[in-house]
């Protein structure tokens, strides 16, 4: 589809995050694998050795670890602003997975859409827009009629 | 598996069906409208001849009055088979856990020089094995000690006194990953949940 097709929105941040303190806005993860099954491999893997770690190094995300027969693992990802990510995690290794997980640590819940302009401010001007009449003197209707008094030879 | 109803017994294969009356007010072949048609009195009165011939008890009832009766035995039947079993528990494997002592080393030197004597070079550790009754005597007391043996497939790596150190200074459990998971203290933002 065109761009003009699919949904597009400006650049922006959840509250200004970063500009004071920064707060993870992953609020939590649940990652969904099946015991048995050649597809959950990597997402076994990946409880066995690194989710431990993931938990401690962000103590704000909480992490559901469900063991159930499923065709295809998946990592589901809710954020603070309500957004809900679901990535399908089948045969992928624990690096990849890792990975995966740390990149929708770190993103803000935003959608992933087109970015209509790489920037935004908040203070486009600081002395005012330009329009035609700045720099032009400006006449009171006052005090044209006193000029007139005062010169009414000239016109 | 329910019963057969009862003209499919009573039936032998080379008699032909008879043409289905689905009531006594519908009409047979050329047979003009009365009430329960003279067919079917007919019919069931063939039956019942045949199923005398075959030794089958007539039934009481028109419709499923035998099904009941042959049902009933079975249930019975089955219900006190369901209680009576012995229940037979088989006893849990024996557990494969086994932790390295920490005294270890002193305890295999121990043996080592004592089931070589003074043979011995100052470096236990290189002790060949390659003398069939010193390997036995050695791993049947180091398995009886401390109560793991030398799998058989791992017998023939067992070269020297080094690498039988190295066997049992490895730990062994017998508990899966999340097993493990679920004894070791998990931090409170990590839940995992083991109903499946």
């Amino acid at each position: 589809m065109t761009a003009r097709g699919t949904a597009s929105r400006y650049l922006g941040s959840v509250l200004r995050n970063g500009l004071g303190r920064y707060v993870c806005q992953l609020q939590r993860l649940s990652l969904a694998f099946s015991p048995g099954g050649q597809s959950s491999r990597g997402a076994r893997g990946y409880i066995e050795e690194k989710v431990l770690d993931f938990a401690k190094q962000n103590p704000g995300v909480v992490v559901y670890v469900t063991p159930q027969k499923c065709r295809s693992p998946t990592v589901v990802a809710e954020y603070l602003n309500g957004a809900v990510r679901e990535e399908i995690i089948a045969d992928k290794t624990v690096a990849e997975i890792t990975q995966l997980v740390q990149k929708l640590a770190n993103q803000s819940g935003l959608e992933i859409i087109r970015i209509r302009k790489p920037f935004h401010t908040d203070n486009p001007s600081i002395q005012g827009q330009w329009h035609p009449f700045t720099n032009k003197p400006s006449t009171l209707p006052g005090q044209s009629l006193r000029r007139l008094e005062q010169q009414p030879n000239k016109v | 598996m329910t019963p057969l109803p009862v003209r499919q017994r009573a039936l032998p294969e080379t008699v032909r069906p008879l043409p289905s009356c689905h009531g006594p007010y519908v009409r047979g072949r050329g047979q003009s409208f009365c009430g329960p048609s003279k067919m079917a009195t007919a019919r069931g009165l063939v039956r019942a001849w045949r199923r005398l011939r075959l030794g089958v008890p007539p039934r009481r009832a028109l419709w499923g009055g035998l099904r009941k009766k042959v049902k009933e035995p079975e249930e019975v039947e089955t219900a006190v088979l369901v209680k009576e079993p012995p229940i037979l528990v088989c006893p849990p494997p024996r557990s494969r856990k086994y932790l390295p002592p920490e005294d270890l080393q002193s305890r295999l030197e121990s043996h080592v020089r004592e089931i070589f004597g003074p043979s011995l070079s100052e470096d236990w550790q290189k002790a060949s094995l390659k003398e069939s009754k010193l390997k036995y005597h050695l791993l049947a007391q180091l398995a009886a000690e401390l109560g793991h043996a030398v799998p058989n497939s791992q017998l023939h790596q067992m070269c020297t006194a080094g690498d039988v150190l190295a066997f049992y200074s490895t730990q062994v459990k017998d508990a899966s990953k999340f097993d493990e998971l679920c004894t070791a203290e998990l931090p409170s933002n990590l839940k995992i949940m083991w109903e499946y």
